[in-house]
């Protein structure tokens, strides 16, 4: 990547890829500071990265497995008492499908 | 009695001495609270009542010969990011305003066990994005050394109310330089541990793969005292540790400067730092020279990569790890929306911070299609070369010696409204944390306008116990951690 311009378009795109409504002027103002972050980015590409891994984490632990037993879980009403809405020991979701 | 001046160790003893009673050490710091938080505003929760009920369980227990924890007298101030089991935790942002979590992260929870008293809840940027805690969804915190300007971040309100003298010690997080930030800019000791040293669990996520809790306190002492609680293996978090924990405290005075190699990289001994910094942190390098120790120039070269492949990889672990935030199982929300997309879309829009939404949009568009190669797996491999040129170096000296920030303090206001500018003060301390080493930032004097400078000495994975000690022996034969501002 080279000389990144963000389209007011593209930004729209990834807003609504980040499931974020932005408003005219939050978009007027992170238009251009997202464009110079991204910009400094290009920074890496004068980096020689052939035959390097990818690091996506530092400790050299894998497969950290545990006993499947069965414990208390958190109760229904504390697992409940952080939501705005719920019914019948339910969490309540705006309509996830059209009628 | 001046309850700011005793250490964890002497507040124990004092309490076991019969020279004091836990609820006269509580009521001593809540009216210091009181008296100085106004002005500072560390805090976004006091929990005096809560403070006040486990002082008197202590003194109970001591009134009735009974064993007491550890921390019994010390009292503790803890970012907001750690969820407190009925305590407001919000994370700083307007997200979570109102949530009272129902269980307690393993390391608060560990503090708890041994007798240390949650005095509040401090300020940061909102879930830990941010340097200065300007990007806090409530207020920004003071340097008490001088209030207009920053205390550093994100862990700033935890950083400022010890160096105010409101706690005896501070919880934070540091995923880019959090702790060692602010602890450098407010004059506070701080450890950023080993990666996976310290549990995760119960604190709002932000890298996954770099965040690193810790603790502030007074002295290196206090440090390891602390560290020896809180480090070990949690199952709820897969990426904890599961190496033995040493007895930090009790191997303090164990490491022997004689001989010993310090590397000074090169790379942060440039002209961008302030001169008076640059001077101190020299300063400090020389009295482990008198004390038998070899400075050694080395070199790491991609240290100019940092911030790049840091505010890559970060953004793009917080664009995933901020998707729970939907306002349906806790939080704020906008619930009359005829649609889910629109649900989401208008409840994150509504109470995300400016700096919550341009990181998440960042690594957004990071890890999008036609991006993920250029940005993502680069900045992933590049972090490998980082990585290696710590360990590489590591294997030629002892510790690495280095300042934490190029300059003291910047006033409120000044790089707030330039995002590339505030994550570039971020240089000297995001390598750290992409390599997973630990560092420990150390008070090592004044600059003209008597802000604290401070500097970090930084160890191979899993050395906590030889930096807390280099700290240590510093610290015997120099006063800076001793020092208070005027209030």
């Amino acid at each position: 990547m080279s000389s990144t311009k963000i389209s007011p378009s593209d930004l729209d795109h990834i807003a609504k890829l980040a499931r974020i409504d932005l408003t005219d002027s939050e978009k007027a103002l992170f238009l251009p500071q997202l464009e110079s972050v991204i910009e400094y980015f290009d920074i890496l590409n004068k980096v020689n990265t052939d035959g390097v891994e990818p690091t996506f984490r530092v400790n050299d632990q894998s497969n950290v497995f545990r006993t499947d037993e069965v414990k208390e879980s958190l109760p229904v009403s504390d697992a409940l008492s952080g939501a705005a809405r719920t019914k019948d020991n339910y969490f309540v979701v705006t309509a996830t499908i059209k009628k | 009695m001046d309850f700011t001046k005793l250490t964890i160790t002497q507040l124990r003893q004092g309490l076991l001495d019969k020279k004091f009673t836990a609820v006269e050490v509580v009521n001593f710091f809540l009216n210091r609270i009181k008296t100085i938080d106004p002005a500072i505003k560390a805090f976004i929760t006091i929990t005096d009542q809560i403070a006040l009920k486990q002082a008197e369980i202590i003194d109970e227990k001591i009134k009735n010969g009974k064993e007491v924890g550890k921390l019994a007298g010390s009292i503790m101030a803890v970012k907001d990011i750690f969820l407190t089991k009925d305590i407001l935790t919000t994370a700083s942002s307007q997200v979570l305003k109102n949530y009272i979590p129902k269980y307690s992260s393993t390391i608060y929870q560990k503090l708890i066990d041994e007798d240390a008293i949650i005095i509040g809840k401090t300020n940061t940027d909102p879930f830990a994005f941010g340097g200065s805690t300007e990007n806090s969804g409530f207020f920004t915190t003071k340097n008490p050394y001088d209030l207009t300007r920053i205390p550093g971040g994100s862990s700033g309100g935890s950083a400022a109310s010890l160096a105010a003298g409101l706690c005896t010690f501070a919880l934070g997080t540091d995923t880019g330089g959090s702790i060692r930030l602010p602890a450098s800019l407010c004059g506070v000791s701080g450890l950023k541990p080993t990666y996976g040293l310290n549990s995760r669990y119960g604190i709002t996520s932000m890298a996954s793969s770099f965040d690193c809790p810790g603790v502030f306190a007074n002295s290196a002492q206090d440090l390891a005292i602390l560290t020896q609680i809180t480090a070990g293996i949690d199952s709820h978090d897969a990426t904890s540790s599961n190496n033995q924990i040493p007895d930090y405290a009790s191997l303090l005075d164990k490491i022997d400067l004689k001989g010993l190699k310090i590397g000074l990289p090169k790379e942060y001994f440039t002209d961008d730092i302030n001169k008076e910094v640059k001077d101190s942190v020299m300063t400090a390098a020389k009295v482990f020279e008198k004390r038998g120790a070899t400075l050694v120039e080395v070199s790491l070269p991609s240290t100019n990569l940092g911030i790049a492949v840091y505010y890559i990889l970060v953004p793009s672990e917080i664009s995933a790890n901020m998707a729970r935030y939907d306002g349906i199982r806790f939080g704020q929300s906008i619930p009359n929306s005829t649609d889910i997309i629109s649900y989401y879309m208008a409840t994150r829009g509504a109470f995300m911070e400016p700096e919550v939404k341009r990181r998440i949009m960042i690594g957004t568009y990071a890890l999008s299609s036609g991006y993920y190669d250029a940005y993502y797996t680069k900045a992933a491999k590049v972090r490998t070369l980082i990585k290696k040129e710590f360990t590489d170096v590591l294997s030629q000296v002892d510790v690495i010696l280095a300042p934490v920030s190029a300059t003291t303090a910047c006033k409120i206001g000044e790089k707030a409204s330039d995002p590339l500018k505030m994550y570039l003060s971020d240089v000297y301390t995001v390598c750290i944390n992409v390599a997973g080493i630990p560092s420990v930032a150390i008070p090592c004097g004044f600059d003209k306008e008597n802000l604290p400078i401070g500097f970090q000495l930084i160890g191979n994975f899993f050395e906590e116990s030889k930096i807390l000690s280099l700290a240590h022996q510093y610290q015997q034969v120099t006063d800076f951690h001793l020092q208070k501002p005027k209030l």
